[in-house]
């Protein structure tokens, strides 16, 4: 396996979803290649600032209760729909 | 046929309480099952509407229609994806449709709301020398949603969500294949923008502060 062919699969990688095959073909031109290696490196780094730097909100606590309320509401109306 | 009005008070009122007890579960399951992804739905929403009230009334639909819809969840696969799901429709049916200028990013928008809600998440000390490491959460932000929408979202979906490939084919309505070279060609725009940020950071420092 080529360079351009690994760098396809990098991306992939990251994620664990490489398929038994292809990790292989991956892990095997790894090996044997220090460029793709540092660039593996790179790939991981990537997505682990992209989990770690986005910052992540809770809901609003108005909405949470909303949303409760709101399956209470449709609860009731199935209900009545179906006693009809 | 009895005539209904001539209905017996007592047993009207017991088949009534049975359907309670169904409609008590179902919302009970729903509350175990769904309405704990509210979230992630959240935030997923935020990302698309880029508007905390947009934000609030596309989860809100969601979940309704979610709950009208929750006997057609196949119980035992990913309920969060389920909603993903909801959510990304209606989003497409009803806000893409009636926002002005769909796609457009409010920079000026972005920052303050991040302003405003800091210290959600402090840093934690990687004291690693790397260049990404000076990037500010906006900064990250900013370059995710510099990206054009079909690679934005896989990025979203699989490195902030944690999907996995199957799920967001599924959710995006497009073959694995597709979702690998999106996920391929999107993170090579992402790091080429995120590389200018951490260039420019280097130099300039923050106006207004």
């Amino acid at each position: 396996m080529n360079c351009n062919k690994t760098r396809v699969l990098m991306s992939i990688a990251v994620d664990g979803e490489l398929t038994v095959k292809e990790e292989q073909m991956f892990l095997l031109h790894l090996s044997e290649c220090e460029m793709c290696r540092l660039e593996y490196e790179e790939a991981k780094k990537t997505k682990m600032i992209i989990r770690n730097k986005i910052v992540r909100f809770n809901a609003p606590a108005s909405l949470v209760t909303m949303i409760m309320q709101l399956s209470d509401v449709e609860a009731k109306k199935t209900e009545d729909t179906l006693s009809l | 046929m009895a005539k209904p009005e001539t209905n017996n008070p007592a047993k009207a009122s017991s088949k009534k309480e049975a359907l309670s007890r169904e409609e008590n579960l179902k919302q009970l399951e729903f509350q175990k099952e769904a309405v704990v992804h509210i979230n992630s739905l959240y935030n997923y929403a935020l990302h698309l509407t880029m508007n905390p009230d947009d934000a609030e009334d596309l989860v809100q639909e969601t979940y309704l229609k979610a709950y009208r819809f929750f006997n057609s969840f196949e119980r035992g696969t990913n309920c969060k994806a389920w909603l993903f799901k909801i959510l990304k429709n209606n989003y497409i049916n009803s806000f893409r449709k009636n926002s002005k200028e769909p796609g457009k990013v409010d920079y000026d928008l972005i920052k303050d709301f991040y302003h405003s809600i800091k210290d959600t998440r402090t840093d934690t000390s990687e004291a690693e020398s790397d260049f990404f490491h000076t990037l500010l959460p906006e900064e990250v932000y900013l370059a995710l949603q510099s990206l054009p929408e079909e690679f934005r979202e896989v990025i979203q979906l699989c490195d902030i969500e944690g999907f996995t490939y199957e799920e967001i084919a599924n959710m995006v309505e497009s073959p694995i294949g597709t979702v690998r070279s999106r996920l391929y060609r999107g993170r090579k725009l992402l790091r080429a923008q995120l590389e200018s940020y951490a260039k420019k950071y280097g130099y300039n420092t923050d106006t207004e502060q």
